[in-house]
């Protein structure tokens, strides 16, 4: 492929977001001089990721694949404390939002961010938006490739991509390089699984047409094994197939996932094959060196491998129960021996999920600095990660982290809810979402009880849009309105886990906002009652159905 | 005990175009964060003629609109509905997080 498609990170974005920064302050200023009306200035506001919520403007920052320096996080705290109110929230689409910027203000606070390199375009709009990736890339122990390699590809051909611009509606790209999905690649417009064919070769499964929101679908798969030096093209024909029959004509219709409905995976394949036939050797096709070159920035650290057992670590398992839980849920394999992954809880029993104090970004990045070769993680469970943290290095890492508040070992617990930010802050919420997920976290509070229940994943959502992802939740929530009071529905049974990824069942009538948690208590109970050995809470309620709890909640609520 | 319940009384409400904090246009036609200063309509006309002029003075604002309140004994007044009561009053979640929440 030619250099024109491909930019260099450094001189290319730079410019361009220099650029894009100062366009912006321009028409701030003409906003605010009142010579740009409210409807000339939104799209424009949108395009820089600034959104107009109930009590503020919203800045959302793209963290691409998630993978941030330390540097950049203590920048985002700088940023956070000097134009918001000293804190901000790290969303499931590994982005960050600060909910009260000043317009006045937003250009420095873009122009601040563009310093580190970061910025806020394509994080609203019809355009292809950050693309996600696996937490864990580039450490995971079973991982095959490193998937941000092709995260940072697709995002230097699709970065103001004139064609795909205007897109019947937004698009979503995930990615994973490993077998057990972290990354939930088949709820998103296109998900692509890395994987290695029985001749050893590693290419993609592409998957088309997953998506939640008011009409939740699970991806289908448009191609079983894709070359990998293919990617870009086979994409590009799938955008133009979207791009030429997806439906303008009803923004609830627009999405992928319609048209692959609408036509089904056979005829979509057919279209996307013919139109990539006629493309698929032109100057899309990768060559080896540019592929090369973007995998030289993800090279990993050199990490040697290290004792696995160490006699402190095991002391302290002894001594402190909490320490020792949290060595079970938050800290996972990596692949060089002697290290591991940790994930710093952003779900302190009580608190808002995913907030984080500019002051604990810092202390990420202090020990990032000094236990994870500098380098953080954001999930889009709304964690943070240390993705290369020794093992003789880990009692010092809870301890700092107990220090921020972030060390709870809850790490896919009961208490790991992902939230919306609902009516609180949302525009189009119907209901809140930030108390639900408080109240049921200080229920749950025990963690000795929350790795008695186990692996059990609560989502709630604030409306119908599901960025909380409620319809893969194991317990969904979805908040809703009726006549003014806000009521929830539950749902029961989805999955985001490779090869099990299936959407939730609505239990019954939503209940109302103070019966939630004995709801999910009648859950639990049920679940606790019923389960095999080594059944978690999804596995039981596939066994025995929904009766049972249905039973036991409205009985209880 | 409010006085009324059925959505007479109206004040109007934009975010502010500087800062996107909620505001209420007040009697002399200022835009206020404090809703107990803000210009009450006690009538279906009145609130139309309160549109109008809080689109008449929405430079600096973002998209008056009315919202409809209940006026207590005392004179105070509260959003009817869930998500105006929020614009108007703020987060409700800080007493819930407790101790948890250390914004240091
Ligand atoms: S799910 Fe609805 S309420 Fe929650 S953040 Fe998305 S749009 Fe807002």
């Amino acid at each position: 492929m030619p250099d024109t498609h491909f930019y260099r990170y450094d001189d290319y974005d730079r410019a361009l977001v220099a650029e894009r920064v100062e366009q912006f302050r321009d028409q701030v200023q003409r906003r605010l001089a009142g010579e740009l009306t409210e409807e000339q200035f939104k799209p424009l506001r949108l395009t820089n990721g600034l959104y107009l919520q109930l009590h503020a403007y919203m800045l959302r920052i793209a963290i691409p694949y998630g993978t941030l320096s330390t540097r950049q996080l203590r920048h985002l705290a700088a940023i956070a404390r000097k134009y918001d109110r000293g804190y901000g929230h790290f969303t499931t689409r590994q982005n960050l939002q600060l909910n009260w910027i000043k317009l006045e203000q937003a250009p420095d606070a873009i122009a601040m961010l563009a310093e580190v390199d970061m910025h806020a375009i394509q994080t609203s709009g019809n355009v292809i938006r950050n693309v996600t990736a696996d937490h864990f890339a580039g450490a995971a122990a079973d991982e095959i490739e490193d998937p941000r390699v092709w995260c940072e590809i697709i995002r230097q051909w699709s970065t103001l991509h004139p064609e795909f611009s205007f897109l019947p509606r937004k698009f979503k790209i995930a990615i994973t390089g490993s077998p057990n999905d972290r990354a939930a690649v088949r709820v998103h417009d296109i998900g692509l699984r890395l994987w290695a064919n029985e001749a050893g070769e590693v290419g993609f499964e592409v998957i088309v047409g997953g998506g939640l929101g008011r009409t939740p679908m699970i991806g289908k798969t448009l191609r079983e094994f894709l070359p990998k030096d293919e990617l870009l093209a086979y994409l590009e024909a799938t955008l133009r197939v979207y791009n030429r029959y997806g439906r303008r004509d009803n923004i609830y219709k627009a999405r992928i996932k319609i048209l692959v409905h609408e036509i089904g995976v056979e005829k979509m394949r057919a279209e996307v094959e013919a139109e990539y036939a006629a493309t698929k050797d032109g100057a899309l096709k990768l060559a080896p060196e540019t592929i090369e070159a973007i995998a030289r920035q993800f090279a990993p650290p050199p990490l040697r491998p290290k004792r696995t057992k160490v006699p402190e670590v095991e002391a302290l398992k002894l001594e402190n129960r909490a320490f020792a839980l949290w060595l079970k849920s938050n800290v996972a394999p990596h692949r060089v021996p002697g290290h591991a992954i940790v994930t710093a809880s952003l779900k302190p029993a009580g608190a808002p999920p995913g907030d984080a104090s500019a002051a604990q970004m810092e202390g990420v990045a202090d020990i990032a600095d000094a236990f994870s070769q500098g380098e953080v993680r954001v999930s889009h469970e709304q964690n943070l990660v240390f993705p290369h943290v020794a093992v003789e290095s880990l009692p010092e890492v809870y301890r700092a982290l107990e220090r921020l508040g972030f060390a709870e070992a809850n790490i896919g617990k009961i208490t790991d809810i992902i939230a919306c930010p609902g009516l609180d802050y949302c525009a189009l919420a119907n209901a809140r979402s930030i108390p639900v997920a408080q109240r049921i976290s200080n229920h749950f509070a025990e963690l000795s009880r929350q790795h008695d229940i186990g692996d059990l994943k609560i989502k709630i959502s604030g409306c119908i849009n599901a960025c909380g992802h409620h319809h893969v939740g194991h317990i969904g929530i979805l908040g809703v309105d009726k006549n003014g009071v806000e009521l929830y529905q539950l749902s029961l049974g989805g999955d985001v886990d490779f090869g099990r990824t299936a959407l939730g069942t609505i239990l019954g009538p939503a209940v109302e906002a103070d019966k939630v948690v004995e709801a999910v208590d009648a859950l639990v109970a049920t679940y606790l009652e019923a389960r095999q050995a080594g059944e978690r809470f999804v596995d039981t309620y596939r066994r025995i159905g929904a009766a049972p709890f249905k039973e036991r909640v409205y009985g209880a609520v | 005990m409010a006085k009324n319940l059925s959505g007479e009384l109206h004040v109007a409400s934009a975010n502010r175009l500087g800062d996107g904090l909620v505001v209420f246009l007040d009697d002399a036609g200022q835009w206020t964060t404090r809703l107990d200063r803000a210009a009450l309509a006690r009538d279906e006309r009145a609130a139309e003629i309160l549109l109008q002029r809080a689109q008449a003075e929405a430079f600096g604002v973002v998209d008056p609109f009315l919202v409809a309140v209940t006026e207590s004994e005392d004179g105070t007044l509260e959003p009817l509905s869930l998500r105006e009561k929020i614009r108007a009053s703020g987060l409700t979640f800080a007493a819930i997080a407790g101790e948890a929440v250390r914004y240091a």
